[in-house]
């Protein structure tokens, strides 16, 4: 028996399969959540990688050769994020990896890209600390930082000098909250007061009442969508009659399903990029086109434009993570994709413009004047 | 600025009343029944709940119809358990009482959240703004809570010193044994100790829920200040749980004067470890 196996096996490494000379390809790695909590998410990103595969590959691919996505499903969890990764580096030997959603996720894996020196890449993480694992990790995706920056320039915007802040007790909330207070303070405005509270409580009107104290005409509140809803009920029916001023997390039309009417008017900022530029008009005809709707879901922009950056990294600087890595700045700088300008930072993260949305007649729209 | 103040007391007021009705269905079971009923919470939770699954589709009653059955089916639990669960442990000591009642308040809420989920939902009123005196709004629903609250104390009054149920009740707090020996139907009294502890559960969670939220984590934090309030006005006390209930809603509220409202919450706990640390037998050791 070992007579036979030993010549096969040696046979077998001696001379690798046909098809590898047939079809070389540039093979991206890409941990996605395709299964567990979050894979109505990762689904939406998946479309958006393979459409720009697919452009990609059909204008003659890179250089000639094709890429080839090799997805590794990390079940929406820390744990299995990190073997997908594993997996993704040791058997299928990516120089580049399309990094897990989720901050949380993604953060479990990148110091494994890291030590194994192989780029990986978010599109989606917007905590501040995403990319601190090393050189290796990138962002295509803004920072919560700039979003604390972005709610003091709206106050200021609106003449708000004097506002309250309430947050949620929590790392995401602090976070935010003190770039908030930092960027506010520095440009001239004063903080009345800072009024952490816990998530997750049904009544918040100790709270309210502390914030309201001084008479503020606005409130910055950092909030989630459940909190939020709480609170905007509680305070309509206070009779507080302030501005309300949120960041992106609240944005959702389950806040005007929970709260109904009391949430008319709050306005918020948000990451955005222009729906009018050439770029964005191009990709949402290509993705009706291939999927016969324009129901782009969340972040899908996000995932298409790291496709793009990507091939055109491996194009400059060849199929080596060190290659990719150097080449990813250079590639990124004033590169115009769907969600806007790319060029990468100091911590390899990207910047954003922020809009400001409202709430009018119970639909989330952008609110009038825009922030610059 | 004094606005300020008065509206800080009257919510003080609201979440006393809302921590009175739970401090005492939980002090009338321990006078009963001998032990602290953790499962007492999720009575709160489960009552509201009842009310949300009789207004929502398929059934959409209104409030006033949706009531009364939400209010049936709370007490329903509460015999239910008492009948399947703590009846069997009657002549068991504390301690396995109190890890029993532990493991009934998981079983309830994580079924609660099984069927309706862990996010927070309401029962889709409509949000009204309230009403106004110097300078302080107060809603319908507010008002409800404060007449509800003073009816059912009222009711409670009449009950045990009128009725021969609740005189029997008394004497059964006072000493079972000797109640027994008097010839009080004790079955039948500790059922309706049930019935009246998971009515005033029943009703303040739905009270506390139309004021608020309803969420399955509703009734693990107002236990805990149902129970504080319970150990500050002396266990087994019914007007003693009324008054802890108000001197925790009051000092809560007007704390924010001073505390940065985050920790609110560790009023109720700080009263609770103190009275603990000088009455810990209510827990643990018999009954003296």
């Amino acid at each position: 028996m070992r007579k036979i196996i030993y010549p096969l096996i040696f046979a077998l490494l001696a001379f690798p399969f046909p098809y590898s000379y047939a079809q070389e390809t540039y093979k991206i790695g890409a941990a996605f959540a395709l299964s567990g909590s979050i894979a109505v998410y990762g689904e939406g990103f998946k479309k958006a990688v393979d459409l720009a595969v697919e452009e990609i590959n059909a204008s003659g691919g890179i250089k000639g050769r094709k890429i080839e996505i090799i997805y590794e499903d990390n079940k929406s969890t820390p744990k299995d994020c990190v073997t997908a990764v594993r997996k993704l580096i040791t058997v299928d030997k990516v120089p580049v990896i399309f990094g897990p959603a989720a901050s949380s996720n993604f953060m479990a894996a990148a110091p494994v890209a890291q030590e194994n020196k192989v780029v990986m890449i978010s599109a989606e993480g917007a905590a501040p600390g995403l990319t601190k694992a090393g050189e290796y990790i990138f962002r295509v995706f803004p920072s919560d930082v700039l979003q604390g920056k972005g709610i003091s320039d709206l106050c200021l915007q609106l003449n708000y000098k004097e506002v309250p802040v309430m947050y949620v007790n929590n790392d995401w909330g602090m976070g935010l909250k003190n770039v908030f207070v930092e960027n506010f303070k520095k440009a001239g405005g004063h903080v009345m007061d800072e009024i952490p509270y816990d998530e997750g409580k049904t009544d918040y009107r100790t709270e309210l009442i502390r914030a309201i104290k001084g008479n503020p005409k606005a409130v910055v509140n950092l909030t989630y969508i459940k909190e939020g809803a709480v609170m905007f009920k509680q305070a309509y029916e206070m009779n507080i009659k302030v501005q309300w001023i949120c960041g992106s997390a609240a944005k959702s039309p389950k806040l005007v399903e929970l709260a109904g009417k009391s949430v008319e008017g709050i306005i918020g900022t948000y990451p955005v990029f222009s729906q009018e530029t050439k770029e964005y008009k191009a990709f949402r005809a290509a993705w009706k086109k291939k999927y016969g709707d324009e129901k782009i879901p969340i972040f899908a922009e996000y995932n298409y434009d790291m496709v793009y950056l990507t091939a055109k990294a491996i194009e400059k600087g060849g199929y080596t993570s060190e290659g990719i890595r150097r080449a990813l700045f250079e590639v990124a700088k004033g590169y115009r994709g769907v969600t806007g300008d790319k060029t990468f930072d100091q911590d390899r993260g990207v910047g954003s413009e922020y809009g400001v949305w409202t709430i009018k007649d119970g639909q989330i729209v952008d609110y009038k004047k825009k922030i610059d | 600025m004094s606005s300020f103040l008065l509206q800080t007391i009257l919510n003080g007021i609201l979440a006393g009343c809302i921590y009175s009705l739970f401090a005492m269905g939980l002090t009338l079971i321990y006078g009963v029944l001998n032990f602290v009923n953790f499962a007492h919470g999720e009575l709160i939770m489960w009552g509201a709940y009842f009310l949300y699954f009789l207004m929502e589709k398929p059934l959409s009653l209104p409030l006033s119809f949706a009531l009364l059955p939400a209010l049936f089916l709370t007490v329903l639990i509460g015999l239910g358990s008492d009948r399947l669960i703590f009846k069997p442990l009657r002549k068991a000591n504390r301690l396995t009482l109190l890890i029993t009642s532990l493991g009934l308040s998981f079983l309830l809420r994580n079924g609660a959240q099984l069927f309706w989920g862990a996010e927070i939902r309401t029962y889709g009123l409509e949000i009204k703004k309230g009403m106004r005196f110097l300078g302080v709004s107060i809603t319908l629903n507010q008002v409800a809570i404060i007449v509800v609250s003073v009816l059912c104390i009222f009711l409670l009054y009449l009950f045990f010193y009128k009725s021969r149920m609740g005189k029997s009740m008394r004497a059964i707090s006072d000493d079972l044994e000797l109640a027994r020996v008097m010839g009080i139907p004790s079955d039948r009294t500790i059922q309706w100790t049930w019935v009246i502890a998971s009515s005033l559960a029943g009703l303040g969670g739905i009270l506390l829920a139309l004021d608020t939220n309803l969420h399955p984590g509703m009734g693990l934090i107002n236990l805990v200040k149902a129970f504080a309030a319970t150990l500050l006005g002396g266990v087994g006390n019914l007007w003693g749980a009324l008054f802890g209930g108000m001197i925790i809603g009051l000092a809560e509220n007007i704390s924010i004067w001073i505390l940065s409202p985050g920790y609110k919450d560790a009023i109720a706990f700080g009263i609770m470890v103190v009275m603990l640390l000088f009455r810990s037998s209510v827990v643990f050791s018999s009954k003296e």
